[in-house]
């Protein structure tokens, strides 16, 4: 920018620029702060360590589930609108989980109904989350971050009959560390409660009274099929026998 | 002007390496007299998790593991999460053994049974405990303008750690000690346009305390 000063031409930076480029970040940076915090939670699941249940079991993830995710609004000007998805890490924990549960896990190609095309499998399971609740420093006073959740898992035959349903919770909680930011602190407390709930599953599974129920159910049909087949086995090899034996004394 | 900025640095050096006071106390009981040495077999430091209001840090743990690697470098140290991965889901908060007998229960299942076995686990230690801050009090002001920015004003704090260790015997299935310790210390921070942070290490000495007393148990040459 020129200023002609008493026939002299002073040079004069021209500031507009980066004032308005200051001013523009300065804005940038006010939104940034009143954004909501997002944390796709992230994480590594190991399988369980245990002798796996002999069962070829089914497994439907739902639209909802698959996508699941938390949204809760700020309620005044110093809280934060947080969204914390947990669909990816949902399904990432429940197919490690469920693949060292069962000694054989399918992922149904339909919801399972009398309708649908799908595999071939004992029972199928469907979880869902029913609830879930977080609590950071900020609300609590405690330097503690946690993340409870509340499922429903429903299991049920190729058919879309009702087998068992039942709900289980699962709770993880991280405390506060130097240098860690509250989205990388909800990660690890969302993380820790997905491991809950995969131990809380692979442990009491077979405690559900309906499950137990299906299981012995199941057992002492297969005992049953399994002695049915014997005592077949059983009776052509006498009739076999016999034929041999009545062959025998022909002269 | 060099002498004047190298003792402007040896200043700045002296003032870094103060610290604030901190006053520790370690209580031991010992139930069954270690064995000298852990051999080739490993010792596995675990945090307790289970209670609602604190949490035993995990870099808590990973410290008293790396205070007793470095003292004696024949003790192998496996880290937490490795343990807690190798065997889940049996050492997480809900299903962790509370008593050294519930690893009996634990046994029953082939799996864990043979991955203990590889993993050659003697002692497992048990952490419960946190730090806290007790008190703060004073206030500063920092501001920045376009001759520079500088802070004044002056803060104390307090911090407290209380944690407590329990030694099981994998092998005897039985707890063979416990050690304990109490730290507590308080911290300065003046500021005259630089503030100078006096930390006194509250946690890290809880650590080296703890520490000390783990290698009685576990190390051949304490």
């Amino acid at each position: 920018m020129e200023v002609p000063l008493s026939g002299l031409t002073i040079s004069v930076p021209d500031l507009r620029q980066p004032v308005k480029l200051l001013a523009g970040l300065l804005v940038l940076g006010l939104l940034a702060g009143c954004g909501a915090r997002q944390v796709v939670v992230e994480g590594n699941f190991p399988e369980p360590l245990m002798s796996p249940l002999p069962l070829n079991m089914g497994i439907w993830y739902n639209e909802e589930f698959a996508n699941h995710e938390f949204f809760d609004e700020a309620k005044g000007r110093a809280d934060s609108t947080w969204i914390v998805k947990t669909g990816a890490a949902q399904m990432q924990m429940w197919d490690t989980v469920l693949a060292g549960v069962f000694s054989n896990l399918e992922h149904m190609k339909n919801a399972p109904g009398s309708a649908e095309m799908n595999q071939i499998v004992d029972a199928v399971l469907i979880p869902k989350v029913e609830e879930l609740q977080y609590a950071i420093p900020a609300h609590t006073n405690v330097k503690v971050y946690e993340i409870w959740m509340r499922y429903r898992f429903d299991m049920v035959t190729t058919q879309g009959e009702e087998i068992a349903s039942w709900t289980m919770t699962s709770y993880g909680k991280t405390p506060t560390a130097f240098m860690q930011s509250d989205e990388a602190a909800v990660n690890l407390a969302a993380v820790v409660a997905l491991r809950d709930a995969g131990a809380n599953f692979a442990t009491n599974f077979t405690r559900i009274p309906a499950v137990r129920e299906w299981l012995e159910q199941r057992q002492s049909k297969l005992a049953r099929a399994e002695a049915t087949v014997v005592s077949e086995d059983v009776s052509e090899e006498d009739q076999a026998g016999t034929t041999i034996e009545q062959g025998a004394e022909q002269p | 002007m060099k002498q004047l900025l190298l003792r402007a640095l040896l200043v700045f050096a002296g003032v870094l390496t103060v610290t604030g006071c901190v006053t520790s106390t370690v209580d031991e009981m010992v139930f069954n007299e270690p064995t000298e040495g852990i051999g080739d077999a490993t010792v596995v430091i675990l945090g307790r998790r289970h209670a609602s209001d604190y949490e035993t840090e995990p870099d808590f743990i990973q410290c008293v593991g790396k205070h007793i690697n470095a003292r004696d470098k024949s003790i192998e140290v496996m880290g937490e999460l490795d343990f807690i991965n190798a065997l889940y889901p049996w050492f997480e908060p809900r299903t962790a053994p509370l008593r050294p007998e519930d690893i009996d229960r634990l046994m029953v299942q082939p799996p864990v049974a043979a991955k203990m076995a590889e993993l050659k686990t003697e002692y497992m230690i048990w952490i419960d405990g946190s730090t806290v801050e007790t008190n703060s009090a004073g206030s500063m002001t920092c501001g920045i303008g376009p001759g520079g920015a500088g802070c004044f004003g002056f803060g104390t704090w307090g911090n407290e750690s209380n944690y407590e260790a329990t030694i099981w015997d994998f092998t005897d299935r039985a707890e063979v000690g416990r050690v304990n310790t109490s730290t507590s210390g308080q911290s300065y921070m003046p500021a005259v346009v630089v503030p100078i942070p006096i930390i006194a290490p509250v946690q890290g000495t809880a650590c080296d305390g703890i520490g000390d007393q783990l290698l009685e148990f576990l190390s051949s040459e304490y």
